[in-house]
């Protein structure tokens, strides 16, 4: 059951307040050309979690661009399915239809199974992935959060997935057959010269390798394909960097790490509703000095 | 000072314009915010563009082993002699170098310089917009990731399933034909449906002769052997079929072609088929035959999908509705599925098919893991199991036989009395005696006890171990299986076996003549159910 609420945070820098889904109100990422408001008639939904067949589903725009919340009994977090029919790992669907008789589809996205749901569902402040930016995945393992962010930047986007094992690299690259805003790279993101010819310049760099130098991966990356002004997240699981000292301490070490290459830290979040000992950090690269840390670009 | 950039598309050589600029590292980054001042920091030298997805995978796997291609080589030959050249690697600086003589730096200027590059290429390069780039890279990455992940086109195994498929539909089409051909002609020469059995035979035969007056003349015997030819041509005077005309003919002659054509066709995919399996699975092929193992992985769906089943679901693939069935009636469980049909499982005794059919699964299981995530395809592992596996069968089917006669320690296993028994002799242990009308006769012949003797020893089941342990100089098999079927076909050799101690021989020494035939005829049923 995927709810959408604030979580009690204790210590660690700006756990963000509510994020509930723009009922109405604002209707902002109109990048895919969806129609009027909300898609609210009858949806004819295939499974989706805790969500029963044949019930009314209501999908609203979430308050990051791209992102969708269905509701209905229980919440769930959907994207727009890229390419209406295909699924990647079972994950299931939810069918609206508009008035004017068209059948969008949805695709629900698992907190349990990627960091970046999880920490939407957290209740982060800002993802930077909207549609038609472009976005640069090291660790994108079998591609399940790249298919959702490939969903959300949309077709006017892309995403370079970064991945070295091969047997994930296989899975990712059956993906990236089908969607074509995603380029597999099955490289280690520690040497970033190894796909330089295939990467421009990137908006947002999302890493999720899970190595003790994961900040100087970052940071190198960075400093080839992340533009000024650009924007990172990075996720932190305390036991990868070190598994004797305690959890905040080495968020701190980390955020340390970064800062000296240049990546500045705008958010700190711990997700620990669906991982032990995780947090996420958010921040912006090579921000112009004079103003305040979390401007959007 | 110049600046090798790669892209997609192609390899492009800048020339820095304002050197001075370099000094201050930092802000060099600001000197390509905008198009207009990117262009005065540098300036498009040459671009050398790849000709074809395949050309700039080589160029580009060259780079990443840190050599430069041949073009590229040309290419800095031609524009960079006497510059110094930027790059984005060391190791590759180092190279050129080296073979070129061209002086390489890389720092952190450098590296600035190249962001700036890449964040204005499209505006640097006019021919090069971000439009065209981005299907190029999208080409250039699925090519070079299949490239690192050793794709082979070989290795799909959608060509099975779909070959597999294929055969299936194949088989149920030519026999459709087949029997369509049979009906048609059979208005004309209904006779022949019952001579010649065979489908393609019979669609050779019509093709051949047409009208059946016409077969007195013609020669069968490349199709048909000489009795059911014989018997055609009898049939084919006093046939009581109806006159086809000349065109019907014509077409009941093209569906034979057809039929043949199919026939021809089904070969050679067959042929195919095995050809790919042992391709893409050749550890799986050694284990069970090609044909099983195509039908395990189109059942599996693919072959990594196959591999990520246990080997008790092996095991049963392919009897679902029997499986679910009894599951939910809580019934036994079927213990074959698709596998039953494995030459290993054929052999053994239907007793054992199923413990055989279980080890077979599992040893199954780690062939299809070893096919479709090892490294380094030979089919040596699935020939191993296989031979372990057939050693196992025949301990098995060695076990029950040594069970009977007993083993060296002790006496053998008495089986309990029970009288509805119909297996062996039935409820008796030991046959009921009746009297023995040969030896009413007067005349005495002498030789009847030892071959009696002898060939009683060698149809008894019982005696078959210890006869085999005998017979080894004799006969060559190793196998227990082989010596047993030969022993029901033919008599075997000669009275050379001391006489053996048995309980039923010694009782039965002296009633040969009638007994025997009895008793090999109760022995021959034994074995039939035990060889089926």
């Amino acid at each position: 059951m995927y709810i959408i609420m604030p979580s009690g945070r204790g210590g660690g820098g700006s756990g963000r307040g509510l994020a509930r889904g723009g009922e109405g109100g604002a209707i902002r990422g109109r990048g895919r050309g969806r129609e009027s408001g909300p898609g609210r008639v009858k949806s004819r939904e295939s499974e989706s979690g805790g969500i029963k067949g044949g019930s009314k589903v209501l999908v609203t725009p979430h308050r990051h661009a791209g992102v969708f919340v269905a509701k209905s009994k229980a919440d769930a977090l959907v994207t727009k399915n890229l390419v209406p029919g295909e699924i990647i790992y079972n994950e299931k669907r939810i069918f609206v239809q508009n008035e004017d008789r068209s059948t969008v589809e949805y695709r629900v996205w698992n907190p349990h199974r990627s960091k970046l749901a999880d920490a939407i569902t957290t209740g982060v402040d800002n993802i930077w992935i909207k549609p038609g930016v472009n976005v640069l995945y090291l660790g994108a393992s079998s591609g399940y959060t790249v298919s959702h962010i490939s969903d959300i930047v949309g077709p006017e986007g892309c995403v370079y997935a970064v991945e070295h094992s091969h047997i994930c690299g296989k899975v990712l690259m059956n993906m990236a057959e089908k969607r074509t805003n995603v380029i597999p790279i099955i490289e280690d993101a520690r040497h970033p010269a190894k796909y330089r010819m295939l990467v421009g310049m990137v908006d947002v760099i999302f890493s999720d390798v899970n190595q003790p130098d994961q900040s100087k991966i970052l940071g190198l990356n960075a400093s080839y394909f992340l533009k000024s002004g650009g924007h990172f997240m990075i996720s932190i699981k305390a036991n990868s960097i070190d598994s004797t000292i305690a959890a905040e301490t080495v968020y701190q070490m980390e955020v340390e790490k970064l800062q000296m290459e240049e990546l500045r830290p705008t958010e700190i979040l711990h997700i620990d509703s669906c991982e032990e000992k995780h947090a996420c950090v958010f921040g912006g690269y090579r921000l112009p000095r004079k103003q305040k840390a979390d401007t959007a670009v | 000072m110049h600046i090798l950039f790669e892209t997609p598309g192609g390899f492009a050589i800048f020339k820095v314009l304002d050197e001075g600029k370099l000094s201050n590292v930092e802000d060099i980054g600001n000197e390509f915010l905008t198009a207009k001042s990117a262009r005065k920091m540098v300036k498009l030298v040459a671009f050398d563009k790849f000709d074809n997805t395949a050309e700039a995978l080589e160029a580009v796997a060259k780079l990443l082993e840190g050599t430069p291609s041949k073009g590229l080589r040309k290419f800095l030959k031609a524009n960079c002699v006497g510059e110094t050249l930027a790059v984005a690697d060391s190791k590759l600086g180092n190279i050129i170098k080296e073979k070129l003589k061209i002086d390489c730096v890389h720092n952190n200027a450098v590296m600035e310089l190249l962001r700036g590059v890449r964040s204005q290429l499209s505006e640097l390069i006019s021919g090069l917009g971000d439009k065209d780039l981005a299907p190029m890279s999208l080409g250039l990455s699925h090519s070079l990731a299949r490239y690192k992940l050793k794709f082979s086109t070989d290795k799909v195994d959608t060509m099975i399933i779909q070959a597999i498929g294929l055969l299936d539909d194949l088989d149920k089409e030519l026999n459709t034909y087949a029997m369509r051909v049979r009906e048609w002609y059979g208005w004309h020469f209904p006779e022949l449906a019952k001579i010649v059995q065979d489908n393609i035979l019979y669609a050779k035969a019509v093709k051949l002769m047409g009208n059946r007056v016409n077969a007195a003349k013609l020669d069968f015997s490349e199709i048909l052997a000489d009795e059911v030819e014989a018997e055609l041509k009898e049939a084919a005077v006093i046939s009581m079929g109806t006159e086809v005309s000349d065109l019907d003919l014509l077409h009941i002659r093209e569906l034979c072609d057809q039929v043949l054509s199919l026939a021809e066709y089904r070969a050679q995919l067959f042929d195919y088929l095995k050809s790919r399996m042992n391709t893409i699975a050749p550890n799986l092929s050694a284990l069970v035959g090609e044909l099983v193992g195509a039908r395990l992985i189109s059942h599996g769906g693919s072959l990594l999908n196959l591999s990520k089943q246990p080997g008790s679901t092996v095991q049963i693939l392919g009897a679902e509705k029997a499986l679910f069935r009894a599951l939910k009636t809580k019934h036994a469980t079927p213990k074959y599925g698709l596998i039953y049909h494995a030459s290993v499982v054929c052999q053994a005794t239907p007793k054992n098919k199923g413990k055989i059919s279980r080890s077979l699964a599992a040893k199954v299981a780690l062939a299809v893991r070893c096919d479709a995530l090892g490294y380094g395809q030979d089919n040596t592992m699935g020939v191993e199991n296989r031979l372990k596996l057939e050693a196992r069968l025949r301990t098995l089917e060695g076990k029950d036989l040594g069970r009977l006669s007993g083993s060296a320690k002790g006496k053998p296993k008495i089986e309990v009395y029970d009288k509805d028994k119909k297996k062996g002799s039935g409820g008796l242990i030991t046959p009921a005696k009746t009297y023995n009308t040969a030896a009413d006769s007067l005349l005495q012949t002498p030789t009847v006890d030892s071959e009696n003797g002898v060939k009683e020893k060698k149809d008894k089941k019982k005696k078959k171990k210890k006869a085999d342990d005998e017979e080894e100089p004799k006969t060559e098999e190793p196998s227990k299986k082989k010596s047993k079927k030969k022993k029901t076909e033919a008599e075997p050799e000669t009275a050379e076996e001391p006489t053996k101690k048995e309980k039923k021989k010694r009782k039965h020494e002296e009633e040969e003549t009638e007994m025997p035939v009895k008793k090999k005829e109760r022995s021959e049923k034994k074995k039939k159910k035990t060889e089926v």
